[in-house]
This record gives structure tokens, sequence and C-alpha cells, in this order.
């Protein structure tokens, strides 16, 4: 674990949402690898998605080798939001971009991980960022926090879009090089792998730091530190309970409906300042007719 | 100082609608150092970094949350500010293609309109409008991003709308009118508005309201953790539950189009004949809580007027001030929504009133305070009569322990314009004058003053007023016309259009009389 202090998070509404309107394409040459009529664009474009987000760095973090990987090799700590961006441009790309753009990003990713490698301090076990293992750690943890998020705060999918959605997002890891039977495709199988990968996991003084400043951001925009409040408990709140005391957060008091269309309140909030940033109304419109066009050949 | 006081002051408030600074609805107290209590108990702790704002909420709720909510409209401006700058990609190609965009994504069923407006995206766009004639830091760019707001909302499809029409009247559009207009030629905040001729071949337009999202502001209005936590940092000494409830109250009354029918017919009805000011008629019998259908009124639109004279601007901006303050001494009643959209100009002065989805009517006793403190500070010159004018209204605590002087010198910014003859003109710098002092709570008056509920509204008027006087940067002497109107003065005409209103209102009183006399 390196001493050096993170950089503020200033800019971070800004920069994602750059991300975000760099990574829908104009005209794509086709609908890549889920296309508009997928669960998956659904769930991606879900008013709970922030909440997914956040959940899923906090429980990536969670396996040492993962956070190990991050804390000793990316610019994370120099520039978080930048990391942060970068990291929604990938996931964006690879879910609304066509083919050949998510191959070239998922390229890109491999050849980073090529050179990610290393030795975890706290389990002095060798870690390697292209390791099946941890990507498909990586892969899980985004996927069922989706699910996690958009059940409490989004827009529920029914047993079977689920299913839908965590079969069609094996693709995005096998993007990355993991063999396609070892991916969950199923929400049960979701479940059997967190049974089987529990024990691997653990909260390091990393994991710690790094969560701690997620959660509270310092020199966010005053105005979004405010809604990123929600953000955060809604976040914390959708763990697994195993995960969050592992943190040691304390049991989130249960979700009333009230607090709920709080938090979706904020979230709607956030969303109508993220639709403010420049260009993203338009490449939400693109994403909109593509989909809309596409329910209309289904029937 | 004083004279440059006298030099920023606004007419808006001539007409004694003096609202003290607390009244900055819709926005923040910022770096009051609540936000120090966040604190660092996130960072850097092992296995313990998170301490659970739930657990010890109680107090951390007040001045940790209050803070974010009220935000959010800034927040939403902030976007729209610099997307101005920013050509939008997909909309490079001019309006027709826009056009066509907004159509194939129209929304077609209820459940867009949820999605679409849901979670405070409808409430923000009502919050917005208010907002944008309460808040200093909203204008231009406001504007421009409540224009965004309302971009991301497409409109209905041509079926969405007619089965509106058909749910309202009971039969479809075609049937219900003569020839009806399936293309939208105006988009409302929560709505559209449609051309058409009536059976008896009246052209009207119908304003046709989007499906469900009366139930979806309602459904967020009925949560108010959030719009509490905005009033709370706004206006911490004030009574917030009442604040709230007038703001509901008058949201939800937007979302009954029938109340607005009613209001645009009593205006219409009282102006009937009047010389520069005109207001369509209503259809009463094509009017429901989803449809408001008037005479179709055409016009040039506010923007147009910067090609305009100056002088066929003033005569516009006269017409507008006398529409105002007259509704609110004869009629006691508000015209709530002073969005430029809502006029429509004919040269000459005449101008067109549309949209009467925010009225305030006000009773004689939530009036007369109003009336007093007018009268007493520019007419009598009575600085401690005006003061108990101010009690009486509720905008000051009884046992303000200030002098009056103090209080006066406080105020009288806000009447600046209409306490002496002279011909004064309308300037930007103006707005941002009044909003200062409007906004200053570091005023020792701040900690004394309140905004009783009922005149929550007026901050809307009188800011939306200035800013359109101000953004035509009209001249004229205001008080020279309201001291016409003043019902405790009552003087002669002293411009060309207050000699035609004058003519008019005799023979209103004719008419009157004739009537009673009728009877």
């Amino acid at each position: 674990m390196t001493a050096e202090p993170y950089a503020a998070a200033s800019g971070l509404v800004e920069r994602s949402a750059a991300a975000y309107v760099s990574a829908v394409p104009d005209q794509p040459q086709d609908d890549g690898f889920f296309g508009p009529a997928s669960v998956t664009w659904r769930v991606t474009s879900d008013l709970s998605a922030p909440v997914a987000g956040l959940r899923s760095l906090l429980m990536q973090a969670l396996h040492p080798l993962a956070m190990a990987g991050v804390d000793q090799h990316s610019d994370w700590r120099l520039d978080p939001v930048g990391r942060l961006a970068a990291t929604s441009a990938y996931e964006a790309t690879v879910t609304f971009g066509d083919r050949a753009s998510a191959t070239r990003v998922a390229e890109r990713v491999k050849a980073i991980h090529t050179r990610v490698r290393g030795v975890d301090t706290v389990t002095g076990r060798p870690y390697a960022a292209g390791d099946p293992a941890l990507l498909l750690w990586v892969h899980v943890a985004l996927v069922d926090s989706a699910l996690a998020a958009g059940t409490l705060f989004g827009t529920p999918l029914a047993d079977a879009d689920a299913d839908a959605y965590v079969r069609e997002m094996t693709i995005a890891a096998e993007l990355l090089g993991v063999p396609h039977e070892i991916i969950p495709a199923s929400v049960a199988e979701l479940g059997r792998y967190f049974a089987n990968v529990r024990p691997e996991l653990r909260c390091t003084p990393a994991a710690a730091e790094s969560m701690g400043y997620l959660l509270d951001p310092p020199g966010l925009d005053s105005d979004i530190a405010e809604l990123w409040q929600d953000i955060r408990d809604a976040a914390v709140t959708s763990l697994p309970d195993w995960a969050r005391e592992m943190y040691g957060y304390p049991a989130p008091t249960p979700l009333t409906a009230g607090r709920r269309t709080e938090i979706r309140q904020a979230l709607g909030v956030l969303d109508a300042v993220f639709l403010g940033e420049p260009g993203v109304l338009e490449a939400r419109q693109r994403l909109a007719l593509r989909m809309r066009s596409a329910r209309t050949k289904a029937g | 100082m004083k004279s440059q006081a006298r030099r920023l002051a606004i007419a808006v408030l001539a007409g004694g609608v003096s609202i003290i600074a607390a009244l900055t609805l819709l926005r923040g107290r910022r770096g009051d150092g609540s936000r120090g209590l966040r604190g660092s108990a996130w960072r850097g702790r092992r296995g313990s970094g998170w301490r659970g704002r739930r657990g010890d909420s109680g107090r951390r709720a007040g001045s940790l949350r209050v803070e974010r909510g009220l935000t959010a409209l800034r927040l939403v401006a902030r976007g729209g500010a610099r997307y101005a700058s920013n050509a939008p990609r997909l909309f490079a190609s001019a309006g027709e293609h826009r056009q066509q965009l907004r159509n194939d994504l129209a929304l077609q069923t209820a459940e867009d309109v949820t999605t679409t407006l849901g979670t405070m995206k409808g409430v923000l766009m009502k919050l917005g409008q208010m907002a944008s004639y309460v808040d200093d830091g909203l204008t231009p760019a406001a504007r421009r991003t409540l224009s965004r707001l309302q971009d991301s909302v497409p409109p209905m499809s041509p079926e969405l709308a007619a089965r509106v029409v058909t749910e309202e009247l009971g039969l479809p559009p075609e049937q219900a009118f003569a020839t009806w207009d399936p293309v939208p030629i105006a988009a409302a905040s929560i709505g559209q508005v449609h051309r058409a001729i009536t059976l008896d071949g009246r052209a009207v337009a119908v304003k046709v309201q989007y499906p469900g999202i009366a139930e979806t502001i309602e459904a967020d209005l009925g949560n108010v953790a959030l719009l509490r936590r905005m009033l709370k940092i706004t206006a911490p000494s004030q009574d917030v539950d009442g604040l709230l409830a007038e703001l509901r109250e008058r949201i939800t009354e937007e979302l009954d189009y029938r109340a607005e029918a009613r209001n645009q017919q009593l205006f219409a009805r009282y102006y009937q004949g009047h010389p520069t000011i005109h207001v369509p008629e209503i259809v009463e019998e094509l009017c429901t809580r989803r449809l408001v259908t008037s005479d179709l009124a055409d016009g040039a639109r506010f923007a147009e007027l910067a090609s305009w004279s100056q002088a066929e601007r003033d005569l516009a901006a006269e017409t507008i001030y006398r529409f105002v303050f007259r509704s609110l001494y004869e009629m006691h009643a508000f015209n709530g929504d002073p969005h430029p959209g809502n006029y429509l100009f004919h040269g000459g002065g005449r101008v067109t009133f549309l949209d009467f989805g925010l009225v305030k009517h006000f009773t004689d006793d939530e009036l007369r305070p109003l009336v007093e403190m007018v009268k007493h500070l520019c007419v009598e010159n009575d600085p401690e009569a005006f003061r108990r004018a101010m009690v009486e209204a509720g905008f000051l605590m009884p046992d303000t322990p200030l002098p009056t002087d103090m209080i006066v010198e406080h105020m009288a910014l806000f009447y600046d314009t209409v306490r002496e003859r002279g011909a004064r003109t309308m300037t930007g710098e103006y707005a941002s004058a009044v909003s200062r002092r409007f906004f200053d709570f570091r005023s020792p008056l701040a900690a004394y003053a309140a905004i009783p509920r009922s005149y929550v509204i007026l901050q809307r008027i009188n800011l939306g007023l200035f800013a359109l006087l101000a953004e035509l940067s009209a001249t004229a002497d205001w008080r020279c016309i309201a001291e016409e109107i003043w019902p405790f003065v009552q003087a002669a005409p002293c411009t060309p259009m207050g000699t035609a209103e004058a003519t008019w209102l005799a023979g209103r009183r004719d008419l009157a009389q004739a009537a009673r006399a009728v009877r």
C-alpha cells in the first residue's frame, strides 16, 4: 500500500457524463454484443445505475488481490475521478458500442492487465490482473450490483429478465478473457459463485481506505456531495450483510417506503443534473430511439 | 450609497409587494459550517470507516441533509449554463430534423410519461419554473436549463393526445371538434397545445395535459422530505410547513386545468374591452381537469421584441406593469407565471396574456397590509405606520429589537422606483441588486423577518415581472402609473395608455351601473 494521498474528486459528474457521451455511438456499425432489445441496455439505463456503480466498487474491493492490483498499479490515487470515468466509459462502450468498439476497448484493457502483476502485501499472495478468477470476481460483483440496486431502488426485473441479464452479460467477461464455462449465467449460479468465493474475500486496509474515500469523496463539488450522501446510503444499504460486516459498516435501518422514495428522488435529481451535461440528452435519445425501434420490430 | 440604492431600485415592488429577504425560496445558505460535520469519518478508518448516518441521524439530518435538496435546482441550472456553449450533436441539423426526432421519441403511453417525468423531474420542472423567478442565480442560464429539461420531455404521440381528449370529453377529437390538428403547436410544462376549430366554428387552442403527470407529481409531492430540507435551509426561521403547504397547493392547483380555466375566464371577463390588455376567452364546455380550451391567439413572441423599437417595448412593458398591479389592486389576484412565453405582442402596447395556471387570489385581509405598507412608505411617509403594517402582514416579528429607520432603509430599496416621480429605466443591474438584497442573510433584519404563507407566491411574480421589464430595458415613470392604480390615490392618467384605460374603466362603471339599473 502506498502512502500517497488521494486527489480531490472534483468534476465527477462532468467527467462521467463526458465518458458516457463518448461511449454512446453516433453511427454504430452494428448493435454490439447486446443490442437495443437486450435486458442489459435496460438495466444499464436504469435510474439506479449510480447506486449499482458504487455498490459494485464496494464489492470488487473486497477481493484482496483485485484491490491490490488497483491500489498498486493504477492511477487510482492520483486521479480517482479520471479512473472512475474511464471505467464507466469502458462499461458503456462494451454495452452500447458496436462490436468493433467493444472489442477494441476490451483488447486495450487486456493489454494493460498484462502489466499489472505483483504481490499483495496483506495476504502475501502474488496476483496478476489477467487472472480469470480475478476478472470473474470483478464481473460478478458488477452484475450482482446492477440487480441488487435495481431491485431496491430502480425498476426491478422479472425473474426471467434477471436471468437473461446475467446470461447476456457473460459476454462482457469473455471479452476480457474469462473462459465461458466458468461464468455464472443465471441468478442461481451467481449465488453459488458467491458462496464459493466468500472465503477469499476480506477488507484490506487498501479497501477500507479507498472505499472510505469513495463514500465521502473530498473535493466533490458541494452540490454533488449533498446528493452523494443518498447514493452512498443506498449503495451501503444494498450490500449483502456479509460484505457490510467485512467493512464494519453498521447495519442499515430497514428501508422504509418513504426513505426509498427519497433516495429515488435524489437519483432523479442527479439524473436531471446529468442530463444537463453537454451531449447527455442527445446520447440518451440516440439510445432511446434504437430501443424504441427494436421494441416496435419485436411486436 | 443611498442614491446608488435608489438607482438600483425596482418598480415591481411598487405596488406594495414588499418581500423580505427571507423570501429566498429554493435558495441555499452556504458556508455556515454545517458541512464540516460530515468530517473524516468516511476516510481511512480500517474496517470502521462508515459511521452510519442513520445511527445518529436526528440532529445531523437537520443540518447536513438540509442543504442538499435545495441545491437541486442550481445543479440543474449549472449543467444548462455549460450546455449552452456546446452544440448538441444530434440536433446539429436544423429544426425540422429536431422536430422529427421529438416525434420519433413521442410519449406513447401514460407509463412513458411516468418514466420521463417521474422521480422528481416533473416536480423539478415546476419548481424550476418558479425558481427561475425567485433565485438570482437562475436567470438567463436557468431559463436555458429549464428549456433543456423541457427539451428532455418529448411531445405526446398524436394517438396519446387523442386518447386524453377522448377520456376527457367522451369523444375522440375528430368528433369533439370540427377540425383537430394532431400536430401540437406548442409545448406546455406538463402538456402540449393543439389547434382546433370547435363545432360552432371558433378557432381555439386546446392545452392537453400529459396523462399520469398529475399522479406522478402528486406522488413526489407526497414525500416531502426533500422539499422540506430545501425550505428549511432557505428560510430557517420560517414556518417551513406553511411554506411547504403553500408550494404544494400551488403546484397541485396547476395540475388541475379547471382552476386555470376558471382563472383565465375571470381575467378575460375583467379585462374585456381593455385598450391594450387582451385575455383569450375560455370555451367552458371544452375544459376539464386535463383540457383547457380558449380562443386561439397569435402575435409576436417575447424574443421578437428584441428587434422592435424601444418605444414599442416601453409600451409593452407599461401594459404588463398595469396588468400586474391593476389585477392585484382591483381583482385582488395575481397571475402567477410571468414566463416570457406567456405573452403575445401586437404592437402599440397591446399584449395578449396566456397561461393562468398559477393565479393567487388575495382576501381583503391579506391585501390590506400590503396596501398599507406602500401607502405609509411612499405616500404618507410615515415609517412607524409602515413598520406596523409590516408586522400586521406578518413580514416582521412584533418585538423586533431593531430601529425603524434600519428597517425602512432595508425595505426602501424595494419601493424606490415608486417613492419619487420621474422616468426610470429597468436594466439587468436592477435584478442583481434587488436579488442581492433579497438574499442577504447577513442582514440584521433576516432573523426577524418571515414570509406569511399567502405571500409566498408574490416573490415569483415580483422577480418575474421585474426580470421581464429589465429584459425590455423599459423606461417609464412608474410612480406616476402606480398613482393611477393605487386605490388610495387614484390619480388622473399620466400617459396616453392611462387615458385610454381610464375611458375603459369609465365604460365598465357605466356598464355595471346599467346592469344594476336593469336588475
